[in-house]
């Protein structure tokens, strides 16, 4: 069996826009005994091994996969985002860098955090408090106007009633006007994580009945108005994440703010203040690590900014970017009536 | 009618408007519940100063004479015209699929209910008996449930919090009526209709899909095609439901009423959470604190 580098030819023009040098010229490629006669339809995704929640195991890429760059001015004011999680590190490890470039080119964003996430902590009540502190920490580092949380059982929202769980993001939806939202792909296989899915499929039936006339019609006479939620962002949790990549966020000028946005995380997740207690266990042992630097906050930073987000470098690096996140995108529809009435336009002729 | 509560209230007519400023929502699955078991206290109440507010729970559809589909229009536009009969403000519809509401999660059918309540600022509930037996109708039972349940927790601070931010704030539900939709069900309340007879008779007469609202002229046209006719139907339709409704759809109304010399009243299980204004902590402190 011939061996061959594991990069098909199909995805080889998707990437021309970022940079398909780059994405060659990546060491430590995997090498696959997957014959020359299949084209593969995944893509194993570099990691640097530091932790498992960065970047997944592997990305499928649509052929008009696109890089988001930095837009000038405030592209988005006026328009709301609500970034929807299941736990209190999930935005900050998967998305909080497009959060971040997002809410600066003029969204306004809400944090929409499901669970409790009672089963990260000391005791379940402990855990409970940090992560809804963290919660809100995670929400005012990245720039959202308010955090909300519903508090389900971590671990469990399958037992949840899904239809509870949309109602009352129609509800937040409705009444914040929502326009955007970034959330865990309903669509993300081998996710071991039940949260994840039910968060990612409550979203994705919210985001559209939230512009219904007719589901919870007593809504409108509380006086909220239909949400029309025309953009989604999905990513993939990792280490086992395995979704349809066709948009990549060039989040290099915001790694800073997302590197913040994970210290906030105490409660769970890599992040919080591992670099301080990786300082002291060197110190006790009469080192030091000289990235760290000299104190606890510093620690911390560059813990997170040199071991969590490397791999959003290495995965950046592929497509031209310094630092990026990767989405299943979805964007406004086209108007398909309106192109039959410009078709009829242009090629009616006389009766 | 069989009833272990002894302790029995009779509340007799009163005159003026002594609830004036409050609301009440009566909370039934199927459009013909509220017209049968509490249209005239329904009728009374809101002539005593409470506005009213009428919720469905179901969409009707197994109830009537149309397709699946004819029964859930001709339920909803029933309901309407009865609740515009009642003297109701506005009707409420969760369309829940009748017979079916056993397999909907209670907690998202208690949600909307608080967040009505809320917005609504209902003091006083009136709907099925949630500790009552002997009721084939699953919607009735989980919409007793849901409502009572939705009652308590509009008036917490932490259910559904962001009903707040969109400006409806906790409102607690103090007051509840159940009705006696069966026989046997428990009653310790019995409300003096007799004022309101004609209201409850024009709401009946409304419930043409469920609820025996036209059986008058149902009977009348069967009997012309008989070569027949029955006095007490009169020479049209709308006398002959009405009457239809008068000679047999009220006995419970008049047996009722009979024990009390009323000529008509409807029974609940009525439960008042209102609080007294000085507590027993109150007055403990007034008798016994002492000055520094």
């Amino acid at each position: 069996m011939k061996r061959r580098e594991w990069l098909g030819g199909s995805v080889a023009g998707g990437l021309a826009l970022g940079g398909m040098a780059a994405f060659a010229q990546t060491p430590g490629r995997p090498r696959s005994d997957l014959p020359a006669k299949f084209a593969p339809s995944a893509f194993a995704v570099p990691s640097t091994k530091y932790s498992p929640f960065t970047t997944p195991d592997y990305y499928t890429y649509a052929d008009d996969l696109v890089v988001e760059r930095n837009r000038p001015g405030k592209p988005h004011a006026g328009k709301v985002l609500a970034a929807i999680q299941a736990h209190s590190d999930d935005i900050p490890l998967f998305a909080a860098g497009t959060v971040a470039k997002l809410i600066d080119e003029g969204y306004t964003a809400y944090l929409i955090r499901l669970s409790n996430d009672e089963a990260a902590g000391r005791t379940l009540g402990y855990g409970v408090v940090q992560n809804e502190l963290d919660n809100q920490n995670a929400a005012k580092a990245l720039g959202c106007k308010k955090a909300y949380s519903f508090y389900y059982r971590n671990h469990r929202m399958d037992d949840c009633a899904m239809i509870e769980i949309r109602s009352r993001l129609i509800f937040l939806f409705r009444m914040l006007q929502v326009n955007t939202v970034v959330c865990m792909d309903p669509y993300n296989h081998y996710d071991e994580n039940p949260d994840h899915i039910i968060a990612g499929k409550a979203v994705e039936g919210a985001c559209w009945m939230s512009g219904s006339a007719r589901d919870y019609a007593e809504h409108y006479k509380a006086g909220l108005k239909p949400a029309r939620i025309r953009e989604k962002y999905y990513f993939a949790r990792s280490p086992q994440g395995h979704n349809l990549v066709n948009r990549v966020v060039d989040i290099s000028t915001y790694i800073d703010t997302k590197v913040r946005v994970n210290m906030a995380n105490k409660g769970k997740g890599p992040a919080g203040s591992a670099g301080a207690r990786l300082r002291q266990e060197l110190l006790q042992q009469g080192k030091k690590l000289p990235l760290l630097g000299e104190d606890d906050e510093a620690a911390n930073f560059q813990y997170v900014k040199f071991f969590l987000m490397a791999d959003h470098h290495l995965f950046g690096q592929q497509f031209g970017c310094e630092y990026a996140e990767a989405f299943r995108y979805i964007g406004t529809e086209p108007n398909y009536v309106d192109n039959i009435r410009k078709y009829a336009a242009e090629h009616a002729v006389p009766a | 009618m069989q009833n272990n509560n002894v302790n029995i209230t009779v509340v007799r007519k009163q005159t003026g408007q002594p609830h004036a400023g409050k609301v009440f929502a009566a909370v039934h699955a199927h459009q013909s519940d509220v017209p049968h078991y509490a249209a005239g206290l329904c009728a009374r109440l809101m002539a005593e100063g409470y506005t009213g507010y009428l919720i469905r729970t179901t969409n009707d559809e197994k109830s009537g004479r149309g397709s699946i589909a004819e029964n859930i229009l001709s339920n909803e536009q029933e309901q309407l015209k009865m609740a515009g009969v009642l003297g109701f403000k506005d009707v409420f519809d969760l369309y829940y699929r009748s017979h079916f509401m056993d397999a909907i999660a209670a907690v998202e059918i208690q949600s909307r209910l608080v967040l009505l309540f809320r917005m609504l600022k209902v003091d006083t509930v009136i709907t099925y008996n949630p500790a009552a037996q002997g009721d084939d109708d699953s919607d009735r039972v989980v919409t007793a449930h849901a409502a009572q349940e939705a009652a308590w927790m509009a008036g917490q601070d932490h259910d559904f919090p962001e009903h707040f931010e969109a400006g409806f704030q906790p409102h607690d539900v103090l007051e509840r009526y159940f009705l006696c939709a069966q026989p046997g069900q428990p009653f310790n309340r019995v409300v003096d209709i007799s004022a309101h007879i004609d209201r409850k008779v024009d709401a009946l007469a409304q419930c043409k899909s469920q609820g025996g609202g036209n059986g008058g002229s149902l009977l009348r046209a069967r009997l012309e095609r008989e070569q027949k006719r029955l006095p007490i139907l009169g020479d049209n339709d709308q006398t002959a439901d009405r009457e239809y409704i008068r000679q047999f759809l009220l006995d419970d109304s008049r047996e009722a009423g009979k024990p009390y010399t009323l000529a008509y009243a409807e029974r609940f299980y009525y439960v008042d959470q209102r609080q007294p204004s000085r507590s027993k902590v109150d007055d403990y402190v007034e008798k016994h604190a002492v000055r520094l």
